[in-house]
């Protein structure tokens, strides 16, 4: 579902668009990342994991990696992807 | 001269528009209103690099009032309509500035706003928003199109900082309304404790 990572349109971060485009489920998300351990804000239309960096998860699939550490991003990335499939 | 209180944000705008005043010799304050986690840590270091800036050529200490705003996103997107999800926001942060002022007896606000330059500043939004408060907003940059705005910002050194990369508030939905209505906006804020929203971000705020 999540293919590639690559460098948000500000550079300050770094994104991940689901391939094809598919909705998440933020309830069921969210339980996922709270079993996992993973701190959750949950603003309703999106969520917010504290991982290694923090992500944004929003309702349409984004992802967003707060950090400029393209190795960082990875590393979230890895453990988050499979909480989301 | 007058005293005023400032909302900077970290971006293009809002530091000449500081510089405009400053140039004419009023006293002022910063609020940055600090919107982590819908951002990241730029905003506010840009805010702090602008403001050393402007500081050493004006020679006024410009204090900053840092206004943690993340958990009244969070709030405003559980609980009101996501579409003018901007105008409430710009709202609260108008409150928390003129909550600054009058604990620091300001008599005015100031922002960088230029007509129609993003959703949130349109004539009807910004209506909308300023609304929310009774002190006169000043607006030096109204009528000020991008490049002015970025040629006065590259002048005085600040356009470098406000270019630097940062992650967008995420915090923005997808269409926001462009052409608000203060009767709806006044009837989303009726299921919110405004004041005591206010009052817990104005008494978290940090002094730097």
């Amino acid at each position: 579902m999540y293919r590639t990572l690559r460098l948000c349109s500000s550079g300050g971060g770094f994104e991940a668009l689901p391939d094809p485009p598919r909705p998440l489920n933020l309830g069921r998300v969210r339980a996922a990342l709270e079993a996992a351990g993973v701190s959750v804000i949950d603003a309703r239309v999106m969520l917010i994991a504290s991982l290694e960096t923090e992500v944004t998860i929003s309702r349409a699939g984004r992802l967003l990696f707060k950090t400029a550490d393209p190795a960082a991003a990875d590393r979230a990335f890895a453990r988050l992807r499979p909480l989301l499939e | 001269m007058a005293r005023g209180v400032m909302l900077m944000s970290g971006g293009i705008d809002s530091p000449v528009a500081m510089h405009y005043l400053l140039r004419q010799g009023h006293e002022l304050l910063a609020v940055h209103m600090d919107n982590r986690p819908f951002t990241d840590d730029s905003p506010l270091s840009k805010v702090v690099d602008h403001l050393a800036i402007l500081r050493e050529r004006y020679h006024q200490p410009i204090p900053l009032y840092v206004v943690p705003h993340g958990t009244t996103q969070v709030t405003l997107m559980r609980e009101t309509d996501r579409h003018v999800g901007c105008v409430l926001c710009r709202r609260f942060m108008w409150r928390s500035a003129e909550r600054v002022a009058e604990r620091e007896g300001a008599t005015f606000l100031v922002t960088g706003e230029a007509l129609g330059q993003v959703a949130s500043q349109t004539l009807s939004n910004m209506r909308s928003a300023t609304a929310s408060v009774h002190l006169p907003i000043v607006r030096p940059l109204i009528g000020f199109d991008k490049q002015e705005i970025e040629a006065v910002a590259k002048s005085i050194g600040t356009y470098e900082i406000s270019t630097r990369p940062g992650v967008c508030c995420q915090a923005v939905p997808d269409k926001p309304a462009t052409r608000s209505n203060l009767v709806q906006i006044l009837r989303e804020e009726e299921q919110l404790d405004v004041e005591q929203m206010i009052d817990d971000c104005v008494r978290k705020a940090v002094i730097l």
